[in-house]
């Protein structure tokens, strides 16, 4: 059997990638086509006190300019909450916010004419520190009169104020990642006869933005196809609608095709960046290390519009706990509307910021007891069947202890690396020392909430040829190449095609949570299983047999194990078809008594090793090592390249990448300011698995994406620790905090043991009163500023 | 500012071209004349995504990132674009070969601008070192991969080429 499942097949759209011929969003083209641009409002909170778009309408070649007035549908949209306007009308609330879209002839056209366009604003005072927003007056009164939170998560569990002999507390800080794909938002509508519109763009999610588009277009979402286009990377940063909308109401509007691509400068005011957040926690422990409560608070920074940071807070604040079992604990979060960019999705989804601060907090307690950092977490480690805080009980492999193991076990690198600081090194140093540090972290997959996580997939056969249809984004993680696998694997397909995916199938959710491989391709799997049936059904009648003798191995029909006939020659000219649904079991919002929050989740330890010239601050991550719970291998080749690709964006986020927004404008929204690792900068991986079947799964697969990522943040920051002493407390770590040793230091006090109150129930209480709040914000130490 | 005519000759097949005066070579070959094999991450030189290989009459090849260049100027040089790279018959290269084995491509966006600068690199130096791959690579961003199949890609094109000529 070839190309199935476990092996590492090739990529069926990789031919055409090496070759530059495969299209993406960018390159599409059409006759006729206009070019569409969007002009923004440079400040971060303003009145829109006029526009005049006479000049711009006035020059040759533009075809339409639009604003909030020529909306024809709901002028409000959004992920969660339908706060954001598509075209600003009366008031901007962050610095990039549309206000006017227009197509012209050709781009140089359409920038002239965005020139003219004259938009004047009422500066107002912008409200860009979270902490003032949480109880400022409403920043949106229209959308959101209640206030500013997203949303605030409260919960304790057993006694939070039981208490070992020592107890370890610090403020953490994460600053903004940009995803940074690496093709800008782009995306090309064409009205369709009879009122509709095609749109065909660079997505995670087709659905959603179906549902978006039609709703401010006035349309129902059947009049609006969505295609996917070429997509050039994501991360999360596609989830939200950016220029959609724009390129559909350009087009009805002029009644021609419509492309619309953004600068990389637009690409980061236009889309959803990493929440930045301040996390507080209190770990207490007993002398062996074993945790006896933990307490934290997160305040992110969700920025103008809500997008998913509702959904986010939820991840940060219960996943805290780290993959350690914690008996009493008491948490709490809101995520915070301001001036600031937007943010939602991006790869970890809020559990990044989590990892950061539990993983610092784990090293402080070792060191304060004198522990090994591994003994303090393989003493704590979740197992299969243990109760996390927010009340789910962990009934599929946990397998934390052999994560842990998996590291621990690997050889360190020898002999001398590259000098820190690569490319960028602009002078000799001093003293380079090497630091080696440790992370374990828990990654929930898939939706949760009750958020419904489900696919639906259509597969066709016809003389060994199967076809797929989902509507699962491919957006370069290689869904693609997973659902060829799978057909080969059920069906013993000679070859497979997998189509564009498009809305003329249902939803299959958003290509994120690490979730396209469980729901879409479990969806896919029972698909094929029912072609296989129905082909073995067919082949059963005309040879007179018993369909349950028949069975398909590699590409051959078999009766009762013995070869009949080939696939492809078993029903000649006959196509066998079925559309199949999968969705996960129900999850529950936080607190609820029915079942648990989580469809699943994914364990990664990864150990970091770094070389840090202690002089200019400057730091080379040598090697990283991980050993990831996988489920199965489905492809070791695509698995390692999520791996590898995960890490180096999580080591990005520790060392260089930050979005830099002052006085809520973003400084730096070019990738001469906005650095992400280049080949100099990437570490040398060394990857294994703990491979231990995910139940309610085909072959136990589960998602793989987002872990390592969440674990190659603490790690590196761990290993900068160990090289430097410093404390370290902010992400990314600059040469200036190293160099200059900022940053506070965490709080050990030795304290009376406690045990916990025997009469506290184990389970989680949702909503605290939100003014019951626990320890006291560092923000300045945070910063080390 | 008035448009320029000059003639550009890209993967073998020369145009008129009549362009804005400094409008860049990769504006030039997208939208001018539909060559979208390079591709725009940032058109501010930092990516490599738009890469290209230009060679000046009686001198060696140079990969140049094409958002940087105005056309004007390579009027006539030979532009050769990832669609000049290939094997002899038509297939893929074998550093397009190895990219594939090895996993090198995700997005892929980026793809056409390492393959082009790794051809470089192998066709003057079929043995790099590590440092000498980086060197070689650390203008091009990707994103998906990490690099370490990228790394895994030229090293393998690499060794097929040392035992082809051994
Ligand atoms: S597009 Fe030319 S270097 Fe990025
Ligand atoms: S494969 Fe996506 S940027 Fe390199």
């Amino acid at each position: 059997m070839t190309g199935g499942i476990g092996e590492s097949v090739r990529r069926p759209d990789g031919p055409a990638k090496v070759r530059g011929e495969f299209v993406y969003a960018g390159d599409l083209t059409a006759d006729d086509v206009l070019v569409g641009v969007t002009v923004r409002s440079p400040h971060p909170h303003a009145r829109i006190t006029r526009i005049d778009t006479t000049a711009a309408r006035a020059t040759d070649g533009v075809h339409a300019v639009l604003t909030a007035d020529d909306v024809p549908g709901d002028p409000w949209f959004g992920l969660t909450m339908r706060d954001e306007p598509v075209l600003a009308g009366d008031v901007v609330r962050y610095a990039g916010e549309p206000v006017v879209a227009l197509a012209a002839v050709d781009a140089a056209t359409a920038r002239r004419a965005a020139r003219a366009v004259v938009v004047e604003y009422e500066v107002l005072p912008a409200v860009t520190d979270p902490e003032v927003a949480l109880t400022a007056p409403p920043l949106h009164p229209q959308a959101h009169p209640e206030g500013n939170v997203y949303r605030h998560v409260a919960y304790t569990c057993g006694d939070p104020d039981a208490r070992g002999v020592v107890t370890v507390e610090n403020t953490y800080r994460i600053g903004m990642q940009d995803p940074a794909f690496l093709a800008p938002e782009a995306g090309m509508a064409t009205p369709l006869p009879g009122g509709g519109v095609l749109l065909e763009v660079a997505t995670q999610w087709l659905h959603s933005d179906q549902q978006q588009v039609a709703r401010a277009l006035g349309l129902p979402p059947e009049q609006v196809e969505v295609r996917l286009a070429g997509v050039g990377g994501a991360f999360g940063g596609r989830e939200d609608v950016t220029l959609h909308t724009h390129a559909c109401l350009l087009a009805l509007a002029t009644g021609r095709p419509v492309r619309v691509e953004y600068t990389r400068e637009e690409s980061f005011l236009g889309h959803r960046q990493r929440h930045p957040g301040t996390i507080w926690l209190r770990h207490s422990a007993d002398a062996d290390g074993t945790i006896v409560a933990v307490e934290g608070r997160v305040l992110l920074d969700g920025g103008a519009y809500a997008s998913t940071s509702p959904v986010v807070i939820t991840n940060t604040v219960t996943l805290l706990q780290g993959p350690y079992r914690v008996p009493n604990g008491r948490f709490e979060g809101s995520s915070v509307r301001t001036h600031n960019p937007s943010c939602g999705a991006m790869r970890g989804f809020g559990v990044p910021q989590a990892a950061f601060a539990h993983e610092a907090q784990l090293d402080a307690l070792a060191a304060a007891l004198g522990l090994d950092p591994l003994e303090v977490r393989l003493r704590n480690a979740l197992r299969r069947g243990d109760v996390a805080t927010f009340g789910q009980t962990l009934d599929a492999p946990t397998p934390v202890r052999e994560v842990i193991e998996g590291v621990r076990d690997l050889p360190l690198p020898t002999g001398p690396a590259k000098a820190p600081g690569g490319v960028g090194r602009a002078a000799e140093g001093g003293t380079v020392r090497r630091g080696v540090g440790y992370a374990v972290t828990i990654k929930n997959l898939a939706f949760s909430e009750g958020h419904t996580d489900e696919s639906t997939a259509t597969v066709s056969l016809r003389d060994g040829h199967a076809t797929v249809h989902c509507a699962c984004a491919e957006v370069g993680q290689g869904f693609v190449t997973v659902a060829e696998q799978i057909a080969r694997t059920v069906l013993g397909a000679t070859t497979v095609t997998v189509t564009q995916p498009d809305t003329l199938i249902a939803s299959a959710g958003s290509t994120s949570a690490s979730r396209q491989t469980m729901a879409s391709g479990t969806a896919v799997h029972r698909a094929c299983e029912v072609v296989r049936d129905r082909l073995l059904a067919r082949v059963a009648r005309a040879g007179d047999l018993d369909p349950a003798t028949l069975s398909i191995a590699g590409t051959t029909v078999c009766a009762a194990g013995r070869p009949l006939t080939e696939v492809a020659d078993a029903a000649p000219g006959h196509t066998v078809r079925a559309t199949e649904h999968f969705a996960h079991p129900d999850t529950y919002p936080l607190g609820s008594t029915e079942g648990g929050m989580y469809v699943g989740f994914g364990f990664s330890a990864q150990r970091a090793v770094v070389d840090v010239d202690v002089d200019l601050g400057l730091v080379s991550v040598v090697q990283i090592a991980s050993c990831q719970d996988v489920g199965t291998v489905v492809n070791p080749t695509q698995l390692l390249g999520q791996i590898e690709g995960g890490i180096v964006q999580g080591m990005g986020l520790a060392l260089m990448e930050e979005v830099v927004v002052v006085d809520g404008l973003i400084t730096n929204p070019h990738f001469e300011g906005y650095l992400i690792p280049t080949i100099v900068d990437a570490p040398e991986v060394v990857s294994t698995y703990v491979t231990d079947p995910e139940p309610g799964m085909p072959h136990g697969w589960k998602g793989v994406g987002e872990p390592p990522l969440c674990t190659a943040v603490p790690a590196v920051a761990a290993a900068v620790r160990a090289a430097t002493g410093l404390p370290l407390p902010a992400v990314p770590i600059k040469p200036e905090h190293i160099a200059l040793g900022l940053g506070s230091t965490p709080t050990v006090t030795w304290t009376t043991p406690r045990p916990a109150a025997p009469s506290s129930p184990g389970r989680a209480v949702v909503e605290l009163d939100p003014t019951d709040r626990t320890g006291t914000w560092d923000a300045e130490g945070a910063t080390g500023a | 500012m008035a448009d320029v005519e000059f003639e550009l000759t890209v993967d073998g097949t020369t145009s008129a071209v009549e362009a804005g005066f400094s409008e860049s070579l990769l504006t030039v070959l997208r939208d001018r004349l539909g060559v979208r094999g390079p591709k725009v991450g940032c058109a501010h030189g930092r990516c490599g995504a738009c890469a290209v290989s230009v060679t000046v009459p009686g001198e060696d090849a140079h990969v140049l990132c094409a958002c940087l260049v105005p056309a004007a100027i390579v009027a006539g040089c030979a532009v050769s674009t990832i669609a000049s790279i290939n094997g002899p018959d038509g297939e893929l290269s074998d550093v397009q070969e190895a990219f594939l084995a090895e996993g090198a491509v995700q997005c892929g966006i980026c793809t056409a601008g390492f393959v082009t600068a790794a051809t470089e690199l192998l066709d003057t130096n079929p043995d790099p070192t590590r440092e000498e791959i980086e060197g070689a690579l650390y203008g091009n961003l990707c994103r998906c991969t990490g690099y370490g199949r990228i790394v895994a890609a030229v090293e393998a094109a690499a060794a097929g080429r040392r035992e082809a000529t051994s």
